[in-house]
């Protein structure tokens, strides 16, 4: 069959358009354009079916497993294909290992070397028992974080744009600086021993059972990432969508019962509201897929994010 | 009930808008008759009542935009307001020593300018349903050389007022305390002066987007 592929602006991609067998897959298309261009690999392309001019729909995207033939109108042998070039892309695993190795780093800097000299402060600087502890428990959620995302994690997109990376990084890196320049200034303000206690106490607990919750995740996936969506179930996730992000929003605010810095808890804000849009849509998209029709399975009522508030 | 509460919207925006201008109109009089008559040193204080109470007035132009009373987007209406407040509160009515810079009769005079054409022309629309040509092509063409203008004078009086900030050390907070918080009012201002640098050339490229829909838009009319 033949496959001619245009840009958006119509222009022809491939001249004279790619021959391939009638049996090809989309995977298959898209290895014979990254052998003819090089630089377009595979995971940097987005193949779409062409649309009518000024039609209003959605481009249809090709699911990289389908066969071509099912994307072909009635029993032509011919096919084209809309490409995008979706620029650089990176890992997830890459994309996540270097957003999280900053503040691990950059939080013990701040403790362990005599960084607020350079900020005017010049004496003895005394450390408390919860700025020790604050950085045990930063620098255990981090590692936590890094080690999930080799061993635990099983991602359904292979790959992120690269432009992504430095998004990402800016945001991680700097609200790590942000707060262990509080958390360990040498005027820190510590709270009293039981708030310590019950702030880390409670956030270790949330740790360990965000920890259960990515486990629960993981078991909805096939080992290669596919499995399509599932209804999440068993533990937190019988009472709560998105208890992953739940237990997280919840450990941090352990952290800054215990800490008690401005800087903490507006992390804890940022960091909500952004886990709070992805809860609503996950939410949303379950309930629309999982509709109780066609035999599907319909989704249990439950809270979305923040149980008892949302 | 729906064509009632469009009404409703359609005579508050016009209140809105023409009451705005009026005080924008008092602020350029008042300005360009005290520059005349005593010299830009005197200007602020002349302008300083209208021009707070206006400026601040733009603040329910926000909230016009979140509760979808007009179609701007909070994107382009938040950075200019909130820079234009920060300027008139936090530099001017805060550090008095900036007031008899000669960047304030700039400001003010390109303020006003701008925002007597652009509350006259919404003032119009919302009242009329249209607003003339003319006031359209001043809407979207006076800007190119007023915004460069007035960026330039609130850059500069940031600049103007950062010795008196850091001397004065208002609004900072210290540590130690109970929730280990500081503030640095200077280098928050330092932080600001850098907000300029992408937000400017954004802010102009926006209204330059702008002026190019509207007027092939009346062009095509």
């Amino acid at each position: 069959m033949k496959v001619v592929v245009v840009t958006r602006s119509g222009r022809e991609l491939i001249k004279g358009g790619l021959e391939l067998d009638d049996s090809a897959t989309v995977a298959d298309l898209q290895e014979a354009i990254h052998r003819r261009t090089r630089k377009y690999y595979p995971s940097r392309q987005r193949l779409t079916l062409s649309l009518q001019p000024g039609s209003k729909e959605k481009p249809t995207v090709l699911h990289y497993r389908k066969s071509l033939k099912e994307y072909c109108c009635g029993n032509s042998d011919n096919l084209t294909v809309v490409f995008k070039d979706l620029g650089p892309q990176v890992s997830y695993r890459t994309l996540f290992f270097f957003e999280y190795l900053g503040p691990l780093l950059i939080y013990p800097i701040f403790y362990y070397l005599p960084v607020y000299q350079y900020f005017g402060y010049k004496g003895e600087r005394v450390v408390h028992p919860v700025q020790t502890y604050a950085t045990y428990y930063w620098c255990f959620h981090y590692f936590k974080r890094i080690m999930e995302t080799f061993f635990v994690h099983r991602f359904s997109h292979a790959t992120s744009p690269l432009s992504n990376v430095f998004r990402n990084c800016a945001y991680y890196w700097t609200f790590g600086a942000y707060v262990a320049y509080y958390v360990n200034h040498p005027f820190y303000t510590p709270v009293c021993d039981l708030q310590m206690k019950i702030g880390f106490g409670f956030g270790l607990l949330c740790q360990i059972s965000n920890f259960y919750c990515h486990i629960l995740l993981r078991n909805l996936r096939r080992p290669d990432g596919n499995g399509g969506y599932q209804i999440p179930c068993g533990f937190l996730f019988n009472i709560v969508t998105c208890a992953n992000y739940t237990t997280e929003i919840y450990q941090w605010l352990g952290f800054n019962i215990a800490t008690q810095t401005v800087a903490g808890y507006v992390f804890l804000v940022v960091a909500a509201s952004i886990m709070t849009n992805w809860a609503l849509a996950k939410h949303r998209r379950l309930r629309r897929l999982f509709d109780g029709k066609d035999g599907r399975p319909k989704y249990p009522r439950r809270w979305v994010i923040l149980p008892p508030f949302l | 009930m729906a064509s009632f509460s469009s009404v409703l919207r359609r005579v508050y925006l016009t209140l809105y808008n023409w009451t705005v201008f009026v005080g924008w109109f008092q602020v350029l009089y008042l300005a360009l008759k005290t520059l005349k008559e005593s010299g830009h040193e005197h200007v602020y204080d002349a302008v300083e009542r209208p021009l707070l109470l206006t400026q601040s007035a733009a603040v329910l132009e926000i909230l016009h935009g979140l509760v979808g009373l007009v179609r701007s987007p909070i994107t382009a209406t938040l950075p200019q307001i909130g820079s234009r407040l920060y300027v008139a509160w936090g530099i001017l009515w805060s550090f008095p020593e900036t007031r008899s810079h000669i960047l304030v009769s700039s400001l003010v005079i390109s303020w006003s300018i701008t925002e007597i054409i652009r509350y006259s022309f919404f003032g119009t629309k919302e009242a009329l349903g249209s607003a003339p040509s003319f006031l359209m092509w001043l809407r979207y063409s006076t800007f190119l050389l007023l915004y460069p203008i007035g960026i330039s004078s609130e850059v500069g009086l940031i600049y103007v007022g950062l010795p008196y900030i850091k001397e004065s050390e208002k609004y900072c907070i210290r540590m130690p305390n109970k929730w280990n918080f500081s503030f640095d009012y200077f280098y928050f201002a330092i932080l600001v002066l850098g907000f300029y640098v992408p937000g400017s050339p954004h802010m102009y490229t926006y209204m330059l987007g702008q002026r190019k829909k509207a007027l092939a838009k009346s062009k095509e009319e």
